[in-house]
């Protein structure tokens, strides 16, 4: 096994491990949950 | 059966020692019954060494190069120890030049030492000749190497040391070369025979060792240069999809959902804002996504604004977030038109196993405000359009909880193929430049990448 492919082996397992850490804690940087209250926006159509 | 005999190893060439004719120096041949001709290393003077007088062949005096191997140092190559015996300087009509030094060891015969500055090959001369496969491929074996030098003609510059033929500056051959990672197949021709080396690319550090040259430049790539990115990169790609299929596994394992509760509530007809609890809303896990979800049927032309508050009845942590239904339509010069969704679905992440009340604030809103006439009053009233409480405005909240978010899939995804990405970029960058050199056009991934102004080339 050569040293990239070794790393890269490395490099999936870390991917892989964080991802297993993002189920076991639910965590996205998505998530739109915990934005504050009172949150100011401006509604109606967009597209004109 | 015969009886075994016992292997005799042919004897080893003597080194024999002569004397300059032209300035008396003692020149010794090292591959005495096989060189056949030799040059002073005091004059440079040709020495034809099959005449038992040992003829003056030519002469001239040049400033000497300072070589990078010197003839007589021995260095071991793939676990053969090699005597630097000849050097040659050639180039070719278009102006590249290489040089080439004569390897011998008594019981392997000679070899070759190609360099162009970039790094070294082994050359070894091949006794059977090998075959074309189609237009572009030449087999040797069952090893197939790509065209990449046509013919054109090759001419001695410079000879120093001994060899195994009369060679003098100016000596023309005319050479093609095809290639395969990590060798070259090289064909000479002259008037009189055809001859066919296979080089293969020396590592650095084992020439260093070998001969104790210095390393040459690393860029543009050598046309037989394996790509640094090409070895790794098969093997990448088997372990993405294993990866793939892993986190597949993982997703089945954590992505397992469920509704906890839900409830239908009418939202106010004069836009004011109003409050519902939900609960309690049980959540089982250690850490869990809650996802929140707002239908708004009859929403039209306006918006439900939703301001979410998770409350943890235990320790009174609270979880916020916000959400907003809207659904717009109308029509216009392009003709009717409809914007938005009547549903609205937003996630709280990492909310800790407990019990929780859902608090969810939320106000109907019109878009645009019409009146209309009302005759039995005799009076213009506003229209409230899909507020109207025959209309039977209502949004309905459902709860469910979860672990994993499909973004966090996408993006473990996004990071094991980066490195993929990124190898493969500079892999076509690094063909591209070996390629660069052929007289033929690209193949492979550079031709993949080959501009349309190449192609009007």
């Amino acid at each position: 096994m050569s040293t990239r492919t070794f790393l890269y082996a490395l490099w999936c397992l870390g991917v892989a491990a964080l991802f297993v850490l993002s189920g076991i804690f639910a965590w996205s940087p998505f998530a739109e949950g915990g934005r504050a209250h009172g949150y100011s926006r401006i509604s109606g159509p967009t597209h004109k | 059966m015969p009886p075994e005999t016992e292997l005799q190893l042919p004897a080893a060439p003597a080194v024999k020692a002569l004397a300059c004719p032209a300035c008396g120096g003692s020149v010794a041949l090292r591959a005495a019954g096989y060189s056949v001709s030799v040059v002073c290393q005091y004059c440079s003077s040709i020495l034809d060494v099959t005449d038992p007088q040992v003829k003056l062949i030519t002469e001239y005096r040049q400033a000497a190069e300072a070589l990078e191997i010197q003839l007589g140092s021995r260095g071991t190559l793939r676990g053969i120890e090699w005597e630097a015996i000849g050097y040659l300087q050639r180039s070719a009509a278009d102006g590249g030049a290489w040089d080439e030094y004569l390897l011998f060891n008594p019981y392997h015969g000679y070899r070759w030492l190609i360099t162009d500055g970039r790094g070294w090959s082994l050359g070894e001369q091949l006794t059977v000749s090998p075959s074309y496969s189609d237009y572009e491929t030449m087999m040797l074996g069952d090893r197939a190497y790509t065209r990449f030098y046509e013919d054109s003609s090759a001419r001695v510059n410079y000879v120093l040391g001994e060899f195994y033929w009369r060679v003098a500056v100016g000596e023309e051959v005319v050479g093609a070369d095809w290639v395969r990672p990590g060798s070259m197949l090289s064909r000479e021709k002259n008037a009189h025979e055809v001859s066919w080396t296979r080089s293969i690319l020396l590592d650095h550090k084992e020439m260093a060792e070998a001969f104790g040259v210095q390393k040459g430049a690393s860029w543009p790539p050598m046309p037989h240069q394996p790509s640094p990115n090409a070895a790794w990169l098969g093997t990448g790609f088997k372990i993405f999809a294993g990866m793939f299929l892993l986190l597949t596994v993982l997703i089945l394992a954590f992505g397992g959902t469920s509704w906890v509760t839900a409830g239908r509530f009418p939202i106010a007809p004069d836009g004011t804002e109003r409050t519902v609890t939900l609960g309690p809303i049980h959540l089982g896990h250690l850490y869990q996504r809650v996802e929140i979800r707002a239908d708004v049927p009859r929403l039209e032309n306006g918006w439900v604004d939703l301001d979410y508050t998770l409350v943890d009845r235990k320790t009174q942590q609270v979880y916020e977030a916000y959400g907003a239904a809207e659904r717009y339509s109308g029509s216009d010069s392009d003709g009717p038109w409809t914007e938005g969704s009547r549903r609205s679905s937003i996630s709280v992440a990492s909310v800790p196993a407990g019990d929780y009340d859902l608090v969810v604030d939320y106000k109907g809103n019109r878009w645009n405000s019409s009146t209309t006439w009302d005759y039995a009053r005799g009076m213009s009233v506003e229209d409230p359009g899909w507020l109207n409480q025959d209309n039977q405005p209502e949004v309905v909240v459902e709860v469910r909880g979860g672990a994993l978010f499909a973004s966090s899939f996408f993006i473990a995804l996004l990071l094991l193929g980066l490195p993929l990405l990124i190898g493969l970029i500079r892999h076509i960058q690094f063909d591209k430049a070996r390629q660069a050199e052929s007289d033929f056009a690209p193949t492979g991934f550079a031709a993949l990448t080959q501009s349309s102004e190449d192609d009007e080339e």
